[in-house]
């Protein structure tokens, strides 16, 4: 939201924003040069990152949002790279969308490329080697990471606009209402079409999952057995 | 696990049931205006300061698209490069697969 956020918060975000995406670019080159058969697989997450980020769904609340597409990236490649493609998503829609602008696009940054991704990173790495069924896996993350990334948008719009009466959280109750409830069914649709992407490249790409060390070997070859 | 498509008869349910939810609050909410949340958002804080929304202007200035028909466009143009993406992807995996196979 162009202009909403003033000048001091516009330059916490990014301050917040800019070692993150530098330390992502550096993960990036990293795991791009140890192993050049992961290009492919950074094109398919970031895919769905571009696709739906770009879809405006509207939900039971009466209003619009969109999905983030940001927790598969967080599964394979971390919070860190997720941050980077999202960046170039975010870019792309403040520079020709007039959807975000570039003084709000460390903010967003921080809600859709940073704490989102970390939150389901954070699920993944708490489920990853229990007996959880790995789609279920894939789909919390995925589920998780969209909700929190408005949860931060709503979070930054209410320190910057705390209510007269009862402060910072009062508005960020206000603001949930408006981004985190309309978020709810967008998020779970979100979780079960990646977990249904995700059987996919179990099906197709198993190998680089297991080099990647995404779930425990036995966890993905019996996906493949049931298949 | 006897039924392999459980996934994508999981996914096919819940893709319905937004549908169906959407058809739903459509039809109950005569006045709900489907307008983005982010609009929804900028009428809060509008309301909140006093100020209109119009005195909110970028800090650094942007291109906004001249029509809703040209966002439209250049949206659908973001979800294109994505699905190129990923079916070029897809396709390039697949065809691998059956290489190797072979």
């Amino acid at each position: 939201m162009e202009g909403f956020l003033p000048l001091q918060w516009c330059l916490v975000w990014w301050i917040i924003a800019l070692p993150c995406l530098i330390f992502g670019i550096y993960q990036l080159e990293k795991v791009i040069k140890a192993d050049r058969e992961v290009l492919p697989l950074l094109g398919v997450t970031g895919g769905f990152i571009f696709i739906l980020s770009s879809l405006k769904l509207p939900s039971v609340t009466g209003s619009c949002s969109h999905p983030t597409g940001t927790g598969l990236s967080a599964i394979c490649f971390g919070p860190w790279i997720t941050s980077v493609i999202c960046a170039i998503v975010l870019l792309f829609q403040s520079l020709f969308l007039a959807h975000g602008g570039l003084s709000v696009l460390g903010a967003n940054i921080v809600s859709m490329g940073i704490v989102g991704p970390l939150a389901g990173y954070a699920v993944y790495r708490a489920l990853r080697n229990t007996r959880v069924n790995m789609y279920l896996t894939v789909f919390l993350v995925c589920a998780l990471a969209d909700l929190f990334t408005y949860f931060t948008t709503s979070l930054e719009l209410a320190l910057a606009y705390p209510a007269e009466v009862g402060g910072i959280m009062s508005s960020f109750i206000l603001f949930m209402g408006i981004f985190a409830i309309t978020q709810v069914p967008l998020a779970i649709v979100e979780g079960v079409v990646l977990a249904l992407v995700f059987k996919y490249i179990v099906q197709l790409k198993p190998d680089l999952l297991l080099r990647l060390k995404v779930f425990p070997e036995e966890k993905i070859l019996n996906a493949r057995s049931e298949a | 696990m006897a039924f392999r498509y459980r996934l994508e008869l999981l996914a096919v349910v819940a893709v319905l049931a937004f549908c169906i939810l959407f058809l739903y609050a459509s039809s109950t909410m005569m006045d709900a205006a489907f307008a983005g949340s982010d609009t929804l958002g900028s009428m809060q804080i509008a309301e909140m300061t006093g100020k209109a929304e119009e005195e909110f202007s970028p800090l650094i200035w942007q291109w906004a698209p001249p029509s809703g028909e040209i966002e439209s466009g250049l949206f659908a143009i973001q979800a294109a490069i994505g699905g190129i993406m990923v079916g070029w992807v897809f396709g390039y995996w697949k065809g691998q697969k059956k290489r190797t196979v072979e």
